[in-house]
């Protein structure tokens, strides 16, 4: 075990403790729990959407990637960032200027509440619980491997974390958590590829090509490989990464904390910068990896792999230019990452439990702030419990799938119906309903009967669907279906649904009616 | 409720190309990766930088670019704009 790592991980909880005790006692309201006030602002609150973005799953498993296969890796980087523009352009300032806490306010703004909260919850709620489990088990692996812990004990340590930091600290503290995480990761992989290049004097074509002349693939790490082997497959991958970030619902309600739409705009711009600099050097620490580890036998199993697996390649590359010092520091900050987002996600799946289920839905009538917040507080101490359940029982599954569905969820559910529910006047309350919900279970049958699922984990010589990514299906069964029952709907309801858009629109583009943050 | 068209029309104006040429981009970039990805590793002459690698940090300028392009036009004819009527 290393000393060091244990000792700044033990610093960094010790500080985020703090920070929840400091938020804790500011948390008065329902304003406070989810959205902070609304009183952070556009520069921290795009330190803390990458903080949400840059998981350790992309950190270790993008440069892992590159490390494995090279090229392959940047267009995973590539697809996770060209989500962003599509998130300034279209979403974060209509949803700010629309939704209060989550995005369901906003896919509910003119429609029937109760149909549209639950589908959007159930949207939310299945692409949070789906990027738990993996992060959760992704965590357990990672902490047996950095700290030696026992795979339980380190799901344990997570869940419990997580329960303080959220229930006490609501998004006050989540979002510190995510600052602090963000800062910490960006310095880190900063310092790595630094050393790294430094190695070659900043000159990138020697980089390269010792990269190449120490991969056994020789110059084919400088071409797509593998990853993608037919045009369907790449358009449907390229959809999923591209729409599903807009359809996060983690990241969306990101947007409820800044004080406006010029706020939320700042929020993208930052977040952008910051993420793409960082896939910039996971690609940076991937070659690297492939160079300075991937023929030193210190780092090597007597098989000739990676020690640990291929996902190691960052943390012991931060061994090989950093020695124990930076070790400690990129492992301390990898169990960090995991928490922080562990933490964002859970807040974001506990507010689709308390403000559109219960609030809206099953108790719309007696509206109560006070006992929201309680079931927003019970329902983050049953998510966590919850995720340390799912954590231990999938531990030795394959759930390499679960990442890929919960884009393909975010991109075929939340997407089309908040995009519709935004820009296209005739969306109807039974359209999204319907439209959405048949896209939702198309996209989770597609993934069941694709070789991901079918072949990889139910072992199945052949998979039905021959496809491993759903999107380009799932995606236009949505928008058909949610299109076409909407444009055949002549209920009563269909012309209040219309009769709101032009209210809605107005207030989308002029951000007049918003409540904005309060000033303490 | 005061009359957005003119807004509506700006927005439209700096929004569409900005997203058209992402959204274009990218999927221009997908469709090398399916049907050409020898292209894609041909590498420079005199280098072992491949055109692949050339493309793909092209494309992560190109999403600087769009969001700092966007933000800009924003400031200067949609914000105005916005003030005018909220005003």
């Amino acid at each position: 075990m290393n000393t060091i790592a244990v000792s700044l991980f033990l610093l960094f909880v010790l500080v985020t403790l703090y920070i929840t005790y400091w938020a804790a006692k500011q948390i008065s309201n329902r304003d406070s729990f989810y959205t902070a006030g609304g009183n952070i602002s556009g520069f921290q609150n795009g330190l803390a959407i990458s903080g949400d973005f840059m998981s350790a799953a992309s950190f270790l498993g993008i440069s892992g990637l590159v490390f494995a296969t090279g090229f392959d890796g940047l267009i995973y980087s590539i697809g996770f960032l060209v989500g962003w523009p599509i998130v300034l352009l279209l979403i974060a300032e209509p949803l700010r200027n629309l939704g209060k806490y989550t995005f369901a306010d906003v896919a509910s703004y003119r429609l029937q509440q109760k149909p549209i909260r639950t589908l959007s919850a159930l949207g939310s709620l299945a692409t949070v619980s789906l990027y738990l489990i993996a992060q959760m088990v992704g965590a357990g692996k990672l902490i047996q491997i950095l700290f030696g812990l026992p795979y339980d004990l380190a799901v344990y340590i997570v869940g419990g974390l997580m329960i303080l930091y959220v229930t006490f600290g609501g998004m006050i503290a989540t979002t510190w958590v995510q600052i602090i995480k963000a800062v910490l990761l960006l310095f880190g992989a900063t310092v790595i590829s630094i050393l790294v290049l430094y190695q070659f004097n900043f000159n990138l074509n020697l980089f390269f090509s010792t990269a190449v002349n120490n991969h056994e693939l020789g110059s084919k790490i400088l071409n797509p490989g593998g990853l993608i082997k037919d045009p369907i497959s790449a358009i449907s991958l390229g959809l999923a990464l591209m729409f599903g970030t807009a359809g996060l619902p983690h990241i969306l309600m990101r947007f409820f904390t800044v004080k406006d739409s010029i706020q939320a705009r700042k929020s993208v711009v930052y977040a952008t910068s910051f993420i793409g600099y960082f896939y910039i050097l996971t690609f940076i620490i991937g070659f690297g990896a492939i160079i300075l580890i991937g023929s030193n036998t210190d780092y090597l199993n007597p098989e000739g792999g990676l020690i640990g697996n291929n996902n190691m390649a960052a943390i012991h590359l931060a061994h090989a230019v950093g020695g124990d010092v930076l070790l400690g520091f990129i492992s301390a900050v990898a169990f960090a990452t995991i928490l922080a987002v562990v933490s964002g996600l859970t807040l974001a799946g506990a507010s689709a439990i308390s403000h559109d289920i219960y609030a809206n839905v099953i108790n719309s009538s007696n509206k109560n702030e006070k006992k929201e917040l309680l079931v927003s507080r019970l329902a983050t101490i049953f998510l966590g419990i919850l995720a340390i359940f799912l954590g231990i029982i999938f531990e030795k599954q394959n759930i390499a799938f679960m990442v890929g569905l919960a884009f393909a969820i975010a991109a075929s559910t939340n997407f089309p119906i908040i995009f519709l529910s935004m820009f296209w006047k005739n969306l109807t309350t039974s359209g999204a309903f319907f439209g959405g919900l048949i896209g939702l279970l198309v996209t989770i049958a597609l993934v069941i009967l694709s070789p991901v699922v079918w072949v990889d984990v139910f072992n199945f010589s052949e998979a039905i669907f021959p496809y491993k990514y759903p999107a380009l299906f799932s995606m236009t069964t949505t928008f058909f279906f949610v299109i076409c029952i909407s444009l055949s709907d002549r209920s009563n309801q269909a012309i209040k649904d219309k009769k709101g858009f032009q209210e809605q629109f107005y207030r989308s583009i002029t951000g007049i009616g918003i409540e904005e943050g309060k000033k303490h | 409720m005061k009359d957005i068209s003119n807004l509506i029309s700006i927005k439209k104006k700096i929004i569409l190309p900005l997203l058209f040429t992402i959204i274009f981009s990218y999927f221009l970039f997908i469709i090398f990766i399916a049907y050409f990805p020898e292209l894609l590793g041909q590498q420079l002459t005199n280098s072992s930088i491949s055109y692949g690698i050339i493309f793909g940090f092209l494309l992560i300028l190109i999403i600087f670019i769009v969001t700092l392009v966007y933000v800009f036009l924003s400031n200067k004819y949609i914000e105005p704009e916005i003030k005018k009527i909220t005003l």
